[in-house]
């Protein structure tokens, strides 16, 4: 990228376009793109991300008394109390668009970083992108495992993947087994895109090393028009447990179809997505009583660390609803991010991968459960103890792992 | 033919000369990596619609599972370079003859079918591809196939930052088809096409040599379209069941031929010069809002020119009125 | 492990392969009633709506609305929710589908654009003023009640759509065939010209033929919302199905979607028994090809 005379006078574009990242330090503002999908089947994620982003920057960038990295006083204090500025992109659930889009930001937003993006499939692309400009990308909420086995450097993920999760749940199954109750028998539920293939590949791997037989490996059609042959089959495996891996329309079908079909499981213990979802527990919140779902938020935290009801109201302010799994994730991916960049000192792409390489903040300093954040070579954060919650009386109570339940957990559901 | 007809035909090959040569100097103007990459997509577009064209617009055989040769182009190159080590150069190749094979097998079960009958069948038979693809363990299934890119090399066609040869890749890639197309037009299957087209009667007593011509453009479509399908997985590095051969990726490679002028030279070039940025633009302007106006936008716009200009865009230049005759 | 051939213990019973066939039927039943609209206007004017699944979303969202704002159980809101879509339905064709008839080049592909944009748009709009967020309706004097004879299980709400979806087949019937009405709008398909010398306005049997195809939808939309979930893009999971079940039945044929539907949900249901379930709609793909390579009109077609 060196500057020749004739590209000087081609004009203004065209000079910014090949300005060296460099010279973009030490300004009074910071920005940041955020790529969601906002248009498309999964918008209501996008929509849903946006808020929490937008509750992050409020404690980022206002006067805030949070025990939270860069709550107190305003901006980035590493960059003389800088703003941060946040640029949303829309990737239609389309990994190519996600590519361009992350490209856009880079070159012409001149963002720092880039946090993203819902679907696994197109965090593959635009952390590729990032990776080329060398930019951070903090994947505030994929959970495919192989996004950070890539050998990217510059690929960071505070939050939990679907192996760390699945674990987390024979961990609870081991643990219930010691104490006599029953569970031997699994049937896996999972959609066909990369979220429930990946999970149900986690979770078969696991079951078959730990010696719990499934009795139903079920990969269904996303946003199948009916549920009812998939269901039917659940019912005549009828299994100690059903784990299903689905989006919140499918979550919503299958609890609806299980219903109908009179299937009633002895126990459900779902990957998160639609089971975290409000939308789902509008639905068919009654039939759920007692449901089990993996998370890496709880609300009830709050009752240790009054800081995370606060942020929520915060949040429900914006949003209307309750953070959950994905929003609480996304806000505290920002958190870590603008954190980072404050003691990088600079808007530097090399200089922001390093200081999030040496992240290490402690858990009580986040809204998570997590015993702390702090990223391996690969850029995934083995510290975020996943927790298993359980929705009782309309709302989700920690029920494992020990350290942070605060209720035992019901079993079989009601 | 006639005068006029060779008149014009040495008049649109100059103009395209001229517009080449134009689009080849672009990128000295245009450093921008994101205008690049929109003009990247409108040339790859163009040569895809442009492939359709010979097809489903010259042929009347309206084919909306083109998405079908798109996803097998990407996924030869991809899995033989992954799974074997092949050059992308010659996956490109494979792909194309794979397609173009498939193509004439698919022409040869469903020519026979008539309207909508023929256009559901090429819908659903792309999406059980789809389907399949999307539970082949093997083939990456529902994770795709993530093509890792070390460095710049044009033996393995992958350029870290650079746009540019992706750029001519594509531009050359237009070209192609555009030739492809002007050539048909003159010869023998295009005087069958346009024979049948204009009587229905005339396809009876030429029944075996216009589906034996059909045979050739579905072949020629689909290897065009593969090859296609073949640099968007160079050009992506990342490659999904969904991202390469999902129903709207059908629709999108048909809309600038049906918006520029179904069955015309001149239609899919203009119309993926114009609906290509206008997509990319207000989405990337307008779609962060999350309020879905970049559809109403796009919808919108797609009923008006439907309705407005049913020749498409290219029935604004008088001269090419019509073109396809 | 999902299929007949390593199935677990039970997974293959007698009980279990009825209920997957019983299922499939109430289903296919419902997949006639949402496609019935889409062969009516069809076998009327030649023409396929590419928005029908819009159609649909509109339906369940008013359903939709119409429980959240005023209480009114979707049962009762069904005869409402089709009246207002019969409107609706009238006023697309007077508005944009009357234009792309009269198209004078390419008019089978205008009326393929134009109606595909307009699903563009009723998505954008559904999205901007009802925002992207899924919807249901949690209680209604159907949801969630099922019945129950000799072990195998029968959703109330789908048994009512089946039965809606015979009646409503059985009405048109009749309608076509006994009305003035009806057969006037088999004058117009097939005669255009010759109708309006005797004093039949094409115009107005369209808008007609068009509130009704809508008015069918609206029923559906009604029904649907009762089990399932309602979100902007909700119509693209059945679009396809209603097209496919359109042209198997055979266009032209307002039966033949009755037929199709039904073939189309046993076919589901009993891929879902042999293949893994994600590949379903596989079956359903394959049995159309098939019918159409021996049958090029599908089975009850008469163009």
């Amino acid at each position: 990228m060196t500057i020749t005379r004739r590209d000087v006078l081609l004009g203004a574009t065209a000079t910014a376009a090949l300005m060296p990242l460099a010279a973009r330090a030490q300004t009074s503002e910071v920005v940041i793109g955020v790529i969601y999908p906002f248009s498309g089947a999964s918008a209501q994620q996008g929509v849903d991300a946006q808020k929490a982003y937008e509750t992050a920057l409020e404690v980022i960038n206002k006067d805030t008394d949070f025990d939270l990295p860069l709550a107190k006083g305003e901006g980035l204090p590493g960059l003389g109390g800088a703003k941060v500025r946040l640029v949303f992109a829309d990737h239609q659930a389309d990994p190519q668009k996600g590519r361009a889009e992350a490209e856009r930001l880079i070159t012409q937003e001149k963002v720092c970083a880039v946090i993203g993006t819902y679907q696994s499939s197109v965090a593959v692309t635009v952390s590729q992108i990032c990776e080329r400009y060398q930019i951070p990308f903090v994947s505030a909420d994929n959970s495919s495992p192989s996004l950070h086995r890539r050998g990217l450097k510059y690929y960071f993920r505070a939050s939990p993947h679907d192996e760390m999760y699945s674990a987390a749940m024979f961990d609870f199954f081991d643990a219930l087994k010691k104490k006599g109750t029953k569970i031997n028998t699994l049937a896996l539920f999972h959609e066909d895109t990369i979220f429930g293939t990946d999970s149900g590949n986690a979770q078969a791997k696991i079951a078959a090393e730990r010696g719990y037989k499934i009795l139903a490996d079920i990969k269904y059609r996303n946003n199948s028009p009916s549920l009812s042959a998939e269901v039917q089959q659940l019912k005549s495996a009828s299994a100690d447990v059903l784990m299903p891996s689905s989006y919140t329309t499918d979550g919503i079908l299958l609890v609806k179809t299980m219903a109908e079909l009179g299937y009633k499981p002895n126990a459900i213990v779902a990957q998160d997505a639609g089971f975290s979802e409000k939308a789902l527990y509008d639905a068919v919140g009654d039939k759920l009583e007692g449901v089990i779902s993996r998370g890496t938020f709880s609300l009830d935290l709050a009752q240790k660390r009054p800081m995370v009801g606060k942020i929520n109201e915060m949040f429900k302010a914006r949003s209307g609803k309750d953070l959950n799994d994905l929003t609480s994730r996304q806000f505290m991916g920002l958190i870590v991010l603008a954190d980072a960049i404050s003691r990088a000192k600079s808007t530097e792409g090399e200089k922001i991968r390093d200081a999030l390489a040496a992240t290490d903040i402690p858990g009580d300093k986040t809204i998570m459960p997590w015993k702390r954040i702090k990223f391996d070579e690969m850029g995934q954060n083995n510290d975020a103890d996943p927790v298993l919650l359980q929705y009782v009386g309309g709302k989700f109570v920690t029920i494992f792992p020990p350290q942070a339940a605060i209720a035992e957990a019901t079993w079989p559901m009601k | 033919m006639d005068k006029n007809f060779a008149t014009r035909r040495r008049r649109d090959l100059f103009v395209a000369a001229a517009l080449a040569v134009i689009a080849a100097l672009a990128p000295l103007f245009v450093k921008d990596v994101y205008v690049q990459n929109i003009l990247i997509l409108t040339l790859m577009y163009a040569a895809l619609s442009q492939s359709w064209n010979i097809l489903s617009g010259y042929c009347g055989q309206i084919s909306l599972g083109h998405a079908l040769y798109f996803g097998l182009g990407a996924y030869t190159t991809a899995l033989l370079f992954m799974k074997f080590g092949v050059l992308p150069w010659f996956g490109m190749l494979a792909g194309g003859l794979l397609s173009a094979l498939i193509a004439m097998g698919l022409g040869y079960l469903c020519f026979r079918l008539r309207g909508h009958y023929f256009v559901i069948a090429t819908i659903v038979i792309a999406e059980i591809t789809l389907l399949l693809f999307h539970n082949w363990d093997w083939a990456g299934a529902a994770l795709g196939i993530d093509i890792p890119v070390r460095g710049d090399s044009w033996l393995k066609f992958q350029f870290t930052r650079s746009k540019l040869p992706y750029f001519y890749f594509a531009l050359v890639l237009a070209c192609v088809a555009w030739f492809v197309t002007w050539w048909l037009e003159d010869s023998k299957w295009g005087f069958w096409w346009r024979a049948v087209k204009d009587n229905p009667e005339a396809a009876e007593s030429l029944g075996v040599v216009v589906f034996n011509s059909k045979m050739g453009a579905a072949a020629v479509s689909a290897f065009l379209v593969a090859v296609g399908g073949s640099f968007y997985a160079q050009f992506v590095s990342y490659i999904d069941p969904e991202s390469v051969m999902g129903f709207q990726f059908s629709l999108l490679m048909a809309l600038p031929a049906v918006l520029g002028g179904i069955g015309t030279l001149w239609g899919p070039v203009l119309g993926a010069a114009i609906l290509i940025p206008l997509t990319e633009l207000t989405r990337s302007f307008i779609g962060g809002s999350g309020r879905g106006v970049d559809l109403i936008v796009y919808g919108t716009l797609i009923i008006l020119i439907s309705l407005a200009l049913p020749r498409g865009l290219v029935s604004l230049f008088p001269s090419r009125k019509g073109a396809a005759r | 492990m999902n299929s007949i051939f390593d199935g677990g213990p039970g997974v293959l019973t007698a009980e279990a392969i009825i209920q997957s066939l019983a299922s499939g039927l109430l289903m296919g039943l419902l997949y006639g009633l949402i496609a019935v609209g889409l062969a009516l206007i069809f076998g009327l004017m030649d023409v396929v709506n590419f928005a029908h699944g819009e159609f649909l979303m509109i339906s369940m969202y008013a359903t939709f609305f119409l429980f959240a704002f005023f209480a009114i159980d979707p049962l009762l809101s069904a005869p409402l929710v089709a009246a207002a879509m019969f409107v609706f339905g009238a006023v697309v064709y007077l508005l944009i589908v009357r234009f792309a008839m009269r198209a004078k080049a390419n008019a089978g592909m205008v009326q393929i654009f134009s109606t595909f944009g307009l699903a563009i748009v009723m998505r954008g709009l559904a999205q901007f003023f009802f925002t992207p967020d899924y919807r249901s309706i949690p209680q209604s004097a159907l949801g969630g009640k099922t019945v129950s004879i000799a072990g195998i299980f029968l959703p109330e709400p789908q048994l009512v759509g089946a039965l809606l979806s015979i009646a409503a087949f059985g009405a048109l019937y009749l309608f076509i065939n006994r009305t003035d009405f009806g057969r006037a709008l088999e004058a117009t398909r097939e005669d255009p010209g010759a109708v309006a010398l005797v004093g039949i306005d094409k115009n107005r049997v369209f808008a007609l033929g068009w509130g009704l195809g809508a008015a069918l939808v609206g029923l559906s939309g009604a029904i649907m919302a009762i089990f399932f979930y309602i979100y902007p893009d909700v119509g693209a999971s059945f679009a396809l199905i209603a097209y496919v079940t359109v042209a198997l039945g055979g266009f032209g044929s307002v039966f033949g979607a009755f037929a199709g539907g039904i073939i189309v949900g046993l076919v589901e249901a009993t891929t879902a028994l042999i293949l893994p379930p994600s590949l379903k709609s596989v079956g359903i793909y394959a049995v159309y090809l098939l019918v159409v390579f021996i049958r090029p009109r599908g089975l009850f077609g008469s163009m």
